[in-house]
């Protein structure tokens, strides 16, 4: 039995019930169509979202969190390797909210209450797949994160855009979520327990002519969640989804649900593996590759700013899968790989947050459109600069840290694989190819143009950006108190052999 | 902060503070800055405040005299950098207390010429920036305590000179230097003042490099760069004198004086510096910038030789130092004789003597008695700042009022301008060395007795040089006084007088800085024998007492021919002294004063002097040929590669080729993305397969 007063649990409690009581409130109020109060809501949802955060913030500060298990009897771990993703996730949320909060009084909105419940029950789910230590309390939280989603893709009912993002999200979703649960199931036969400890000591101990079912349910595994990662060849509903779905929708997805890809990832599929003994290192080193490669070198011609950052959003999965590809042989990569998760999620968070409000403010995501945004909403074009450029990797920005440890940690492991300096290379490479795309923007934005008036900037759009430049330049300059947090959430393994 | 005190000379001890020795160099940092806000403030007084901040630095410098002349110094150390143990500190002795004392005043009567020299130009505040900026760089060099603060200050002059060479750097004209019709192996002589400040600045950088180069080799060995700290434990020096690094050390250190001091072969960018303002040449060629490297090598010098008593050698190290002095010495002074602008006439000469100092200094190195060559080299650099300075401020006034720099424009002005004929006459003669009543001449013959009585295997071919300079040298001298004061009237001043123009007396700021000077030459140069005994008192018990320099025990005294006032003097070296001074000017007085043979028909009468001419004339080519090996060569080469390699393997091949690669990829990976949902879920469906099999494998 979980503690009611876990980390996990409180979350739940909290978010849970004001997601539940949002739609109440609506009802209470008899709204219709039109004069529904976004403001109300998002501050509601805001309040949970803060409420939440405090929780896990005190619990790492002054409570005694202990440090990444991964593994539990119980279905649910309270440790640090799950309240680093609450954290994580926490903060996009939080964004979202706040893009939403102009984006979508903007925008048509039938019932505002149920699209901030919306987010917060993802939330939820998000929150509960790093926690969780069970295979069937890990589908049934990423099913309670996929399900908001797909109605919140396709929630500007009357934009085909936005219905053709919506389906085909869900078209994938739903085949993702099948093979996720095969491959569940599969193991669950081989080893009868749903406990993910239990699985891979079953693995461990399997009999030989068991092995390729057992190799079968993995890859279904990662075929499963690459889907929510990105990762080549299961990466193309990306594009169209975030390019069709609202802009503080996209921020959710590419900066919140792709993480819990990675976390469900870490927890199963790199254990499994290990189980199994079998040089699966190569395959995640491969798809990184692809998936860094085919991103980077497809934004290069893009003209849309969301489907840029999209295809940039399926290139930095590939640079994170470096740090899960070296993990046996480098708890560096491992570290740079939750570092740049938590990069990631402030850069492409605040990215998509700056495309909302430029949508707000000009309704343009043509890229020849933000010609001198840089004079006409400077400190949205500040932040979304920074973010492009901590995204490529430049220093002193926190993006660099995070790039320069992946890149280590595979230097760290050459030793050990020989393939492993060419993932370093690869992403290098892919780093410079990168800040083309980025540099166009900038220089878009800065460079080209006549001087034309300024125009209002959205006041929540200018807090997260505000914000992002704090996060990125001070903990570029003074990346300590990060990397403490980073290396204490880090699960230390014992790798077998 | 600890100061301590040497025991006394021949005189009580005598305290100085010891905060005064940072003053002199801080002030007119200090001022420097300041400079732009009382700019601000008013135009006016920049002018005045700059030199009473010159005048504060100078007293400053003062206050230490009594101290050092009595034998005393002041070491006063503050920590620096802690992680290396690196500390910054002043080092007040009798060498760098008496060349403070020389550049502080020096610089101050230079300054007080510039309040005249100056008037009515728009960019003074920057001017007087430069100004105080230099001096106080120079006089860091001077009362550093170590090789890397040294070169803090080295690099500040550097910059100094660079911008106040090109002071002017719109270029005009009237700016420029030398003649722009001539051309010398195809490339122009004639260059400008931003031309002219970016040579000088590459051409001692090259000498910086070097420097820094040596530095940090004997930073290697020795972990310090303090000059006390170096004369005390030696195991540095054995050690690189077992890998053979000792002597190539003190040369790549030599090579940073080689530039700042303008000696050969980079002695080139000299002649163009004069493109700068007239009181900023005074200012490099008499007190600061080219003294730099002398001083530099008075530092190191005794180092070199205590190290000799150890028992490591480093001979080549002052034979080096010998023989660049002295081929300077002759290269720039037969060059002094042939042209035609007197700001350049006067810098030929600057190097040329900057060269016998290094010879002395050299010399001594190679001899018994250190202390002689050591004395001679480092009077004439008192003698030589005083009638030097004289000498470029009375020119600079003549410019002023002629409004040319050539003295073929000049002529018969000694009737107009009485008091400047006056004091060129009395600094030129301080420059030919005119016996017994110059500072000149005390000096040049020391230098003459301690090259001729080292016993050096290189002492005859050293002596005949260093008296074939002296000749040199008293001609031009003359020569230069005789084209601008006698004679008829130049064509372009006959103009001059025609359009209205009262050719006149400089302004009285003008004059009397540098009729204080040439009356200081004279002055000093009648008790000079007196003068240069108490120097080498000084510095016998300086060099004993520091670094452990004893001189040799004289044999038996030969017994003087000379009359009782000359005593103690080297028979030989004043003989040859007076021979070669009237043999110059009595050469330079058929020419130029008496005018009893045209110059231009003597050079034309025959073949060999046309040619000889012409060789001094083109600057021995030398100019010409770094040039086209270092300017002419490297642009070609660039500008081959730019057209052979960068606009078709670069641009082309890698700049377009790149592009249309990534724009290619793009393309094939955007035609993946079809739009179509069954299209993506086959992709979908065969990427599981994918990982499966590479799992499987």
């Amino acid at each position: 039995m979980i503690p009611l007063d876990s980390t996990p649990m409180v979350l739940v409690a909290i978010l849970g019930t004001v997601g539940v009581v949002l739609p109440l409130i609506s009802i209470a109020r008899r709204e219709l169509g039109g004069n529904a109060s976004n403001t109300l809501y998002a501050a509601i949802a805001l309040a949970a979202l803060a409420a939440s955060m405090a929780y896990v913030g005190y619990e790492f500060l002054y409570g005694d969190m202990p440090a990444s298990a991964l593994f539990s009897e119980e279905v649910l771990s309270d440790d640090a390797f799950g309240g680093f993703f609450a954290v994580a996730m926490l903060i996009v949320a939080i964004f979202t909210v706040v893009g939403s909060f102009t984006y979508m009084r903007k925008h048509e909105n039938a019932s505002p209450a149920v699209y901030y419940s919306l987010i917060l029950l993802a939330t939820i789910g998000m929150v509960l797949v790093a926690y969780s230590t069970d295979l069937v309390m890990l589908f049934v939280a990423w099913e309670l994160m996929s399900i908001p989603t797909y109605i919140l893709v396709g929630f500007m009912k009357r934009n085909p855009a936005s219905n053709e993002a919506a389906i085909k999200y869900f078209l994938f979703g739903a085949l993702s979520s099948a093979i996720i649960i095969y491959g569940i199931s599969l193991s669950y036969g081989l080893t009868g327990s749903t406990n993910i400890g239990d699985v891979i000591e079953g693995y461990a101990s399997l009999d030989a002519s068991m092995m390729p079912l057992a190799l079968l349910s993995v890859g279904m595994l990662i075929a499963g969640f690459g889907f929510k990662m990105g990762l080549v060849p299961f990466h193309q509903w990306l594009p169209d989804t975030y390019e069709g779905a609202p802009a503080p929708v996209t921020t959710l997805l590419a900066a919140a649900t792709k993480k819990a890809g990675f976390a469900a990832a870490l927890r199963i599929v790199i254990m499994g593996a290990v189980a199994l003994n079998t040089d699966w290192t190569l395959a995640l080193g491969v798809i990184a590759v692809m998936t860094m490669t085919v991103g980077n070198v497809a934004a290069i011609m893009q003209k849309n700013l969301s489907r840029m950052l999209a295809y940039s959003s399926i290139a930095h999965a590939g640079y994170i899968l470096i740090g899960l590809a070296v993990a046996p042989h480098s708890s560096l990569g491992l570290q740079g790989s939750l570092y740049q998760i938590f990069n990631h999620a402030v850069m492409k968070g605040a990215a998509f947050i700056a495309v909302a409000g430029i949508v707000v403010a000009l309704a343009v995501t043509h890229i020849d459109k933000l010609a001198g945004l840089g004079r006409r909403m400077p400190i949205t074009s500040l932040g979304l600069v920074i973010s492009l450029f901590a995204l490529a990797g430049v220093p002193p920005l926190s993006g660099f840290w995070s790039k320069l440890m992946l890149f280590g940690g595979a230097l760290d492991a050459s030793s050990a694989l020989w393939w492993a300096p060419w993932l370093a290379i690869a992403g290098v490479l892919n780093s410079a190819l990168s800040l083309a795309y980025y540099g166009w923007i900038t220089r878009k934005m800065y460079f080209e143009g006549e001087t034309k008036r300024r125009v209002p900037e959205p006041k929540p759009v200018v807090a997260v950006m505000i914000f992002s430049i704090l996060f990125l330049v001070g903990f570029g300059v003074y990346p300590e108190p990060l990397l403490q947090f980073i290396e204490f959430a880090t699960p230390v393994i014992d790798w077998p052999g | 902060m600890a100061s301590e005190s040497a025991p006394a000379a021949f005189l009580p001890p005598i305290d100085a503070v010891p905060e005064a020795a940072w003053l002199v160099w801080a002030i007119p940092f200090a001022a420097a800055l300041i400079m732009p806000a009382i700019g601000r403030a008013s135009h006016r007084i920049t002018g005045y405040a700059a030199v009473g901040f010159a005048l504060m630095s100078a007293l400053s410098a003062f206050s230490l005299l009594p101290m050092a002349l009595a034998g005393g110094e002041i070491h006063d150390q503050i920590m620096w950098i802690e992680a290396i143990g690196l500390k910054a500190g002043v080092l007040a002795d009798p060498l760098s207390v008496i060349m403070a004392n020389v550049v502080a005043w020096i610089s101050f009567l230079i300054m007080i010429y510039s309040t005249g020299y100056m008037k009515g130009d728009r960019n003074v505040v920057r001017f007087w920036f430069w100004m105080l900026f230099f001096i106080g760089s120079m006089q860091l060099i001077v009362l550093s305590d170590n090789l890397l603060q040294v070169f803090f200050g080295w690099e500040g002059v550097g910059l100094a000179s660079y911008a106040l060479i090109s002071f002017w750097y719109r270029d005009k004209k009237k700016d420029h230097v030398g003649q722009e019709s001539r051309r010398v192996l195809g490339l122009m002589d004639y260059y400008a003042p931003t031309h002219a400040g970016m040579k000088a600045f590459i051409m001692t950088k090259v000498g910086d490099v070097m420097m820094i180069a040596g530095m940090l080799l004997i930073f290697l060995y020795a972990g310090t760069f303090g000059f006390r700290e170096l004369v005390g434990d030696t195991a540095w020096a054995v050690e690189m004198s077992a890998q053979g690094l000792l002597v190539p050390a003190f040369v790549l250190l030599f090579g940073g004086a080689i530039g700042k001091s303008a000696q050969f072969p980079l002695n080139e960018w000299l002649l163009e510096a004069m493109t700068g303002p007239t009181a900023v040449s005074a200012l490099i060629h008499a007190a600061t910038m080219v003294k730099a490297g002398v001083f530099l090598v008075a530092r190191l010098g005794p180092i070199v030789f205590a190290l000799g008593a150890a028992g490591i050698l480093a001979d080549q190290f002052f034979e080096i130092v010998a023989w660049v002095g002295a081929i300077t010495a002759l290269l720039l002074a037969t060059q002094g004789m042939t042209n035609p602008e007197i700001k350049k006439v006067l810098a030929y000469s600057t190097g040329s003597q900057i060269g016998y100092m290094m010879m002395a200094l050299g010399v001594a190195g190679l001899s018994y008695q250190y202390v002689d060559g050591y004395t001679a080299g480092f009077f004439h650099l008192i003698s030589h700042a005083m009638f030097k300075a004289s000498l470029f401020m009375a020119a600079g006034s003549l410019l002023h009022v002629v409004g040319s720099r050539f003295m073929t424009d000049m002529g018969g002005l000694r009737k107009r301008m009485k008091k400047t004929y006056a004091f060129m006459w009395a600094a030129g003669l301080g420059l030919m060395g005119a016996p017994f009543i110059t500072t000149g001449f005390w000096s040049k013959d020391a230098i003459f007795a301690a090259v001729y009585e080292s016993g050096s295997e290189w002492a005859l071919p050293l002596y005949v040089i260093a008296v074939l300079t002296a000749v040199i040298t008293a001609f031009y001298t003359t020569r230069m006084i005789g084209m601008v004061f006698f004679g008829p009237k130049s064509e372009h001043i006959q103009k001059m007088e025609e359009e209205g123009h009262h050719i006149h007396e400089a302004s009285i700021s003008m004059w009397v800085p540098y009729g204080i000077l040439a009356a200081l030459t004279i002055g000093i140069g009648i008790i000079g024998l007196s003068a240069e005994e108490g120097l080498h008192h000084l510095f016998e018990v300086y060099l004993a007492d520091s670094f452990g320099i004893h001189g040799a025990e004289k044999g038996t005294e030969m017994a003087s021919i000379l009359p009782g006032f000359l005593q103690g003097l080297n028979p030989v070296a004043l003989g040859s002294s007076l021979a070669a001074f009237a043999i110059g000017i009595g050469l330079g007085y058929i020419f130029y004063i008496g005018r009893h043979v045209d110059p231009a028909r003597f050079v034309n009468s025959n073949i060999f002097f046309y040619a000889i001419h012409k060789v001094i004339l083109n600057r021995w080519y030398l100019n010409a040929i770094i040039y086209w090996c270092f300017v002419v060569a490297p642009l070609w080469l660039a500008r081959g590669v730019s057209r052979y390699f960068e606009k078709t393997a670069i641009d082309y091949g890698m700049n377009d080729g790149l592009q249309k690669a990534a724009g290619w990829s793009a393309r094939v990976v955007q035609g993946t993305q079809t739009g179509v949902s069954q299209s993506y879920l086959f992709v979908f469906g065969a990427g599981l397969l994918f990982v499966v099999l590479i799992l499987m494998m």
